[in-house]
Formats: C-alpha cells, sequence, structure tokens
C-alpha cells in the first residue's frame, strides 16, 4: 500500500464522519451521500495530488462541497429525505410544517449553489459547517478579516437570489389568479 | 423587492447545519468507502505482473546485428518455401487422368442421384397402375360375395320361417280341439245340472199349484 493510500484511509478514519455529515446536509439525501463520499475518495485517490496538499483535511472538504453542489445542479427535483433534518423550534411537526421547511432547505441549498464557488465554500463552513472565522482563513489561506466579509457578502447576494425567487414566485401566483 | 431577512436566511442555513446522519448510516458510508479503496488497490496497476522489457536491455549493436540475423533468416525461410511451392512441368497424361477423375468425381454422384429418382418415379407410377387394376378386382369380388351371402342367408331364413310357421299351425289347431273338447263336456254338465233342476222345479210348482 502507497503511502498515498495510508494517508487516505487516515483521513476517513479522520475526517470520514464529519465528511459524510457534510454530504448529508447539502444533499439531504444519506443514500446520496454514502455514493458521494465514495466518488469523493476515488477521486481524491486518482487526483493523486491530494497527498501532496498542505492540508487534506481541507482539500477534502472543499472536493466534498463541490461534489456536493454538482449533484444538486444534475438533480435539482431530488426527492427529500425529511427525517434527519433538525426541526426549528418555530416550526410545528405537522406534514405541512415538514413540508415547508424541506422546501426551505432546498431552495437555499438550491441558492447556495448559484453562488461563486469560492463564496460558496466560505458560506458552507461558516454556517453549515459552524466552523470559525480563523479556522475557515486557515484553510482558504485568507485572513479572518477577509473570510468575515466574504460570509457577509455571501449572505447579501444569498437574500438577492431567495428574494428574486420569491418575487418570482409571488408574481406566479398573482397571474394564476388573474387567470382564474 | 426581497421578502425574505438575512435573519431568516441564517436561521434555515442553521436548521440545515443541525442535519444529522445516523449512525448506522455514518458507519455503512465508511465501511463502503474502505472496500471501494481496498478494491482499487487491488485493480491497481502496480500489483499487476509486467512482462520484462522487449529489448532485455541490450546495447543498439547487439540489437542491430539481432535484427539483421533475423532478416536473413527470414529472406532464406522465404527462398526455400518458394522452391519448395514451386508448380512443376505438364504432364498432359497426367493432366487428362486428373481432369477425368476430378470430372467423373464432380458428375458421378448426380448422375446417380437422377436415375435413382427415375427409378424411384417408374416404380412409384408402375405400382399405382397396379394398384388400380388390384383394387377393381377386390371389389367384384367382395360384391360377389356379399350377393352369395345374402342368398343364402335369404333360403336359410325362409326355410326357418316355414317351419316356425308350421310349428306354430300344429301348436294352434292342438289348443283349438283341446278348448272344444272342454266347451262340449260344459255343455254336457249343464245339460244335466239343468235337466234334472227343471223337472224339481216343475213338481214343485205343481204341487203348490194344488194346494191351492
Amino acid at each position: 500500500m502507497s503511502s498515498g493510500d495510508k494517508e487516505l484511509l487516515e483521513l476517513l478514519e479522520r475526517s470520514g464522519a464529519e465528511l459524510y455529515t457534510l454530504l448529508t446536509r447539502l444533499t439531504l439525501r444519506e443514500d446520496v451521500a454514502e455514493e458521494l463520499m465514495q466518488d469523493l475518495f476515488i477521486k481524491l485517490k486518482k487526483a493523486g495530488g491530494a497527498a501532496r496538499a498542505a492540508n487534506l483535511d481541507a482539500y477534502a472538504r472543499r472536493a466534498a462541497i463541490n461534489l456536493a453542489f454538482d449533484w444538486r445542479r444534475t438533480r435539482r427535483r431530488a426527492v427529500l429525505r425529511f427525517g434527519n433534518i433538525a426541526e426549528p423550534v418555530a416550526v410545528g411537526t405537522s406534514p405541512l410544517g415538514k413540508m415547508i421547511r424541506s422546501e426551505e432547505m432546498q431552495e437555499t441549498l438550491n441558492a447556495i449553489g448559484r453562488l461563486k464557488k469560492a463564496a460558496r465554500e466560505v458560506l458552507v463552513m461558516r454556517y453549515i459547517q459552524q466552523q470559525s472565522y480563523d479556522d475557515i482563513a486557515r484553510q482558504t489561506g485568507k485572513t479572518s478579516h477577509q473570510v468575515r466579509a466574504m460570509c457577509s457578502r455571501s449572505i447579501r447576494r444569498l437574500r438577492d437570489v431567495l428574494g428574486s425567487n420569491h418575487s418570482q414566485s409571488a408574481a406566479k401566483e398573482i397571474k394564476n389568479v388573474h387567470n382564474k | 423587492m426581497s421578502t425574505i431577512n438575512e435573519d431568516r436566511i441564517r436561521e434555515r442555513l442553521e436548521a440545515l447545519s443541525k442535519a444529522e446522519p445516523a449512525k448506522e448510516a455514518t458507519d455503512r458510508a465508511m465501511e463502503k468507502v474502505r472496500d471501494v479503496l481496498k478494491a482499487e488497490n487491488e485493480a491497481s496497476p502496480k500489483h499487476s505482473l509486467r512482462l520484462p522489457p522487449a529489448n532485455g536491455g541490450a546495447s543498439p549493436t547487439l540489437r542491430l546485428m539481432k535484427l539483421a540475423a533475423a532478416a536473413v533468416l527470414m529472406i532464406g525461410l522465404g527462398y526455400l518455401g518458394g522452391r519448395l511451392s514451386a508448380p512443376k512441368p505438364l504432364d498432359a497424361e497426367q493432366l487428362r487422368a486428373e481432369i477425368e477423375s476430378s470430372i467423373r468425381a464432380s458428375l458421378e454422384p448426380a448422375i446417380r442421384q437422377d436415375l435413382i429418382e427415375e427409378m424411384d418415379a417408374r416404380r412409384d407410377s408402375a405400382f399405382a397402375a397396379g394398384s388400380a387394376e388390384l383394387k377393381e378386382e377386390f371389389q367384384q369380388k367382395v360384391r360377389r360375395d356379399l350377393v352369395d351371402f345374402a342368398e343364402q342367408t335369404l333360403a336359410y331364413a325362409d326355410d326357418r320361417m316355414d317351419r316356425r310357421l308350421a310349428d306354430l299351425a300344429r301348436q294352434f289347431y292342438a289348443a283349438r280341439v283341446q278348448d272344444r273338447q272342454r266347451t262340449a263336456e260344459g255343455f254336457q254338465y249343464l245339460e244335466s245340472n239343468i235337466g234334472s233342476g227343471l223337472v224339481a222345479l216343475a213338481a214343485r210348482a205343481n204341487e203348490l199349484m194344488s194346494t191351492q
């Protein structure tokens, strides 16, 4: 077994669970996350350069984020599994509440997928993986201040994307009402 | 224009951050990754058998000499093969015999087959004609036999019927005679009994009349 393979196995033992959780959060499906997890490690192995990367964990995390959003792009209308998503206190546990919540999750993730690659990675690391600005800065090779600014800009961009989605859907509903 | 604020977005992101896969699913996923990595290692060309280099590390001069020797060998083999496979001068008698045998070999089966087919056809037609005559003769024979049988049967039946009728007439006559005898006997009895009764009745009537 080569040193690269050993390093990948160590990565799996060290960060496998965390990577799988990240993939589950970004796909909202455990089965897809399982497949993407395998794809991720095959990709890391074939890349070869993964072993030479300064921070293999950060490299794998970024690759996982990109894989998940690639999957989302090719399968926008994936069926959701709601069971593993933590329910916020404000929303009830009724089926309608779950449906609304899951729709919101999908909408938010699709909006994140429309951001630029760097902004998307930072946003995921900060708000979905709940990492500190310093950690993100270390992984991305930026300063903490830059990361903070990127997060702020990403949230604003996200708000614009989601806002325009809402406006479009509202306009569609008004048009439907008028047609009736 | 925006109907969603940043707090709401952060709330959604926080909800996403709380999504956790099941422990079993995580273990299963990691196990599958281990299997995949293991399989990739086993399928890796690093572990496959490799053939030694074709030139075996020989020097260019030696390699050139080997190539020259191989070329000479190939040319020699080609010449030898050409000599051995060259056509011999033609022999007219042998050629005629070969052509004859070849034609015979090619025509004989066809002729044989034609003959067999013609013989089959003739046999079939002869059999068909003979079969028609036999059939006619057989029908006539059967017809004659049937007529004879019918005549014999009718004669036998007539004889049997005559005898039965004669027996019946005899029995009928005997029964009739017997019946007449019994009737006569009955009349005689009646005559004797009625006569004495009438005498007694007349005597009684005479007595009664005399007393009155």
